[in-house]
């Protein structure tokens, strides 16, 4: 028998399964693995297990009355609900997924299970003029995502911006796509307070720890999802003034609607910002180059000479 | 992310999926099959005829999967818990989750709508059990969308006619203007561009959407992108080629660890001292020297010189702006 058939056999026995199964009596009954010796059975039955398990089949561990390891796929968290999905959402659907750059594959492997379903018209899709790229190749993304939706509190070792390293235990409030890059927003249990955590910089593995939870009612992830880098910070209250010339007003006007302006001297406009990092404010404004000029907190004037100072010295 | 990727697991994850949509739709064809997950129809045939040797413990024929082909028709029976598909990965709720929320964004998306309705659910399944909007915890934001821009952009697309933007790049401070044939509208590290062929450089170019101070659609038809246009190669935010001038600098362990987070690193090695050698490929050398400023006390030993001296004339420029007169 190929393996491909005995894998098979032993989903539906255990998905069927009205008791879980021990692993003598998935040698004895499943067919595939009855000329096994035991050793061989086991070594088998070990790599079957774990194929499945790679593949999102949710193959549990209990013991049975005898104390002895038995296994079962329980049906509620092996199958798919029905999304009762109309047409056109899947069709939308389809659109979004033609458009995912990068982790494509498994986009149109979700939305082939989200399908059965659903009755779509095979009307060709128009062809995809625009694609997004929302780096999901990020492998802690799926066991962090896995925490988040479980309540699961989680522990991985972190290294801050400036390059500290330290253990965090968290409790996840949500994933943000920010500017590239994923953040975990939630709470640090051993600070007590919401923090960001950039998931790049988060040092694999992240652990489940004991505990569960529940999400603030009030707690808002918008909120976690559009500020900027000079915005995020262990620290906060700052305001910064910055100016820029005339001929880059349109910048900010443009790309900064939610932000107070005021008129400076010959036609410039001066933004006011909440900023946590002044290291964050001087390398953005530098991003701008001649025609942006920080003008409040002095601090972040020095900052801003002090970062460029090395330049200067040399030569 | 880990998924079954093999060979073996691919076919196995396929027929999980053909066997809950069989048993769904009952009398469906092969033809259909075929298209719908998309495999020739002899792969298909070969998977339904490897699955009727498969079953329940007993393996009898009341154990045994029973697939009955009538002509063309299918009917797949004994296999009741293999009627719905298996759950979703997470890398495959993420995939459509983060991808989709990212697309529904777009200005003057047709199909926003819908898209919206359907992440609802898709959130909904995604966090199964708890009952509570665990979409919402999942929040894709893309940044410089101006949806003027975007909208000018996207209908000169679906129109297939050329668009003239004013364009500030990092490359030069003051404002070119150019006439592109749009071939596409790209989101990554964060942002939204404009592909295209840029009219008044004869190359194709990326556009930042937030750079553009003005866009206007004109009535001159652009062709539509080329056979081989492939959205993947720009993902980088970046196009380049082993033809491109290389900008080679040393910047501190500290700067290594974003770095790579942020701009396209064509190669890099360690130096003794902790450092890293890294190239850049930029046919830019403002954007190089402004990279360069960025790093300030994190970066040494800029090649070639005429990037360096650059970076050290806008350094000079900027640090008087902000240095204050004491007495």
């Amino acid at each position: 028998m190929r393996r491909i058939e005995r894998l098979i056999n032993l989903i539906a026995a255990l998905l069927d399964g009205r008791r879980p199964l021990t692993a003598a009596e998935i040698r004895e009954r499943i067919a595939g693995y009855e000329s096994d010796s035991i050793d061989a059975f086991r070594r088998t039955f070990e790599r079957d297990k774990a194929e499945l398990r790679d593949m999102g089949i949710p193959i549990e561990t209990v013991k049975d009355d005898n104390d002895t390891d038995a296994y079962i796929i329980p049906p509620n968290k092996y199958y798919m609900p029905d999304l009762d999905l109309q047409p056109d959402e899947v069709a939308a659907l389809k659109l979004a997924s033609d458009a995912i750059l990068g982790v494509g594959e498994q986009a149109g492997s979700g939305l082939q299970k989200l399908s059965v379903y659903a009755s779509t018209d095979d009307s060709s899709a128009p062809r995809v003029l625009w694609n997004a790229d929302v780096a999901a190749e990020q492998p802690l993304l799926g066991p962090l995502l896995t925490a988040l939706l479980g309540r699961h509190r989680v522990a991985f070792d972190y290294e801050t911006a400036d390059g500290v390293p330290s253990s965090r235990r968290v409790e996840p409030y949500g994933l943000v796509h920010r500017r590239g890059n994923w953040y975990l927003v939630g709470l640090d249990m051993d600070r007590e307070a919401p923090r960001s955590f950039r998931v790049s910089r988060i040092a694999g593995p992240v652990i489940e720890i004991a505990g569960s939870y529940e999400i603030p009612s009030d707690f808002d992830v918008d909120a976690h999802a559009n500020v900027e880098a000079w915005e995020v910070g262990e620290s906060d209250g700052d305001v910064a003034t910055v100016r820029f010339d005339a001929a880059l007003r349109w910048w900010p006007e443009q790309n900064m609607p939610g932000a107070s302006m005021s008129e400076g001297p010959d036609g410039s406009v001066e933004v006011e910002m909440p900023i946590a990092r002044v290291d964050a404010l001087v390398t953005w404004a530098i991003g701008f180059g001649e025609e942006v000029e920080i003008l409040a907190p002095r601090e972040a004037r020095r900052a801003l000479v002090e970062h460029l100072t090395p330049l200067l010295a040399d030569g | 992310m880990a998924e079954g990727t093999g060979r073996l697991g691919r076919r196995l994850n396929r027929i999980l999926l053909l066997l809950p949509y069989a048993i769904q739709h009952p009398g469906t064809t092969v033809q259909e099959l075929s298209k719908r997950f998309d495999i020739p129809e002899s792969e298909l045939i070969n998977d339904l005829n490897l699955v009727f040797l498969c079953g329940l413990p007993g393996y009898g024929p009341g154990d045994l999967i029973d697939v009955e082909f009538q002509d063309d028709r299918i009917h797949v029976r004994m296999a009741d818990y293999f009627s719905a598909p298996l759950r979703l990965t997470p890398a495959e709720g993420l995939a459509l989750y983060a991808g989709g929320q990212a697309i529904a964004e777009l200005p003057s998306m047709e199909q926003a709508d819908s898209l919206r309705r359907a992440l609802q659910k898709l959130g909904l399944a995604l966090g199964a059990g708890s009952g509570s909007e665990d979409g919402a915890a999942i929040k894709v934001s893309l940044e410089g969308g101006v949806v003027r821009h975007m909208q000018v952009l996207q209908q000169a697309l679906a129109q297939g006619r050329r668009v003239v933007i004013e364009y500030v790049s990092s490359a030069a401070p003051e404002p070119t203007t150019r006439t592109v044939e749009p071939w596409g509208l790209v989101a990554t590290k964060g942002r939204w561009y404009l592909v295209g062929m840029d009219l008044l450089r004869n190359d194709e170019r990326m556009f930042r959407v937030d750079r553009m101070k003005a866009s206007r659609i004109t009535a001159e038809p652009a062709p539509p992108a080329p056979a081989d246009f492939d959205p993947e190669r720009y993902r980088g935010a970046f196009i380049g080629g082993d033809e491109l001038p290389v900008v080679t600098l040393e910047i501190s362990p500290e700067a290594a660890r974003w770095f790579d987070d942020y701009y396209p690193v064509g190669a890099s090695k360690e130096l003794s001292d902790g450092w890293r050698e890294i190239r850049l490929a930029s046919s830019r050398e403002r954007w190089a020297a402004m990279v360069v400023l960025k790093l300030g006390p994190q970066v040494r030993n800029v090649r070639p010189g005429s990037v360096w001296s650059l970076a050290r004339t806008l350094a000079m420029s900027i640090a008087a702006r902000h240095t204050d007169v004491t007495g």
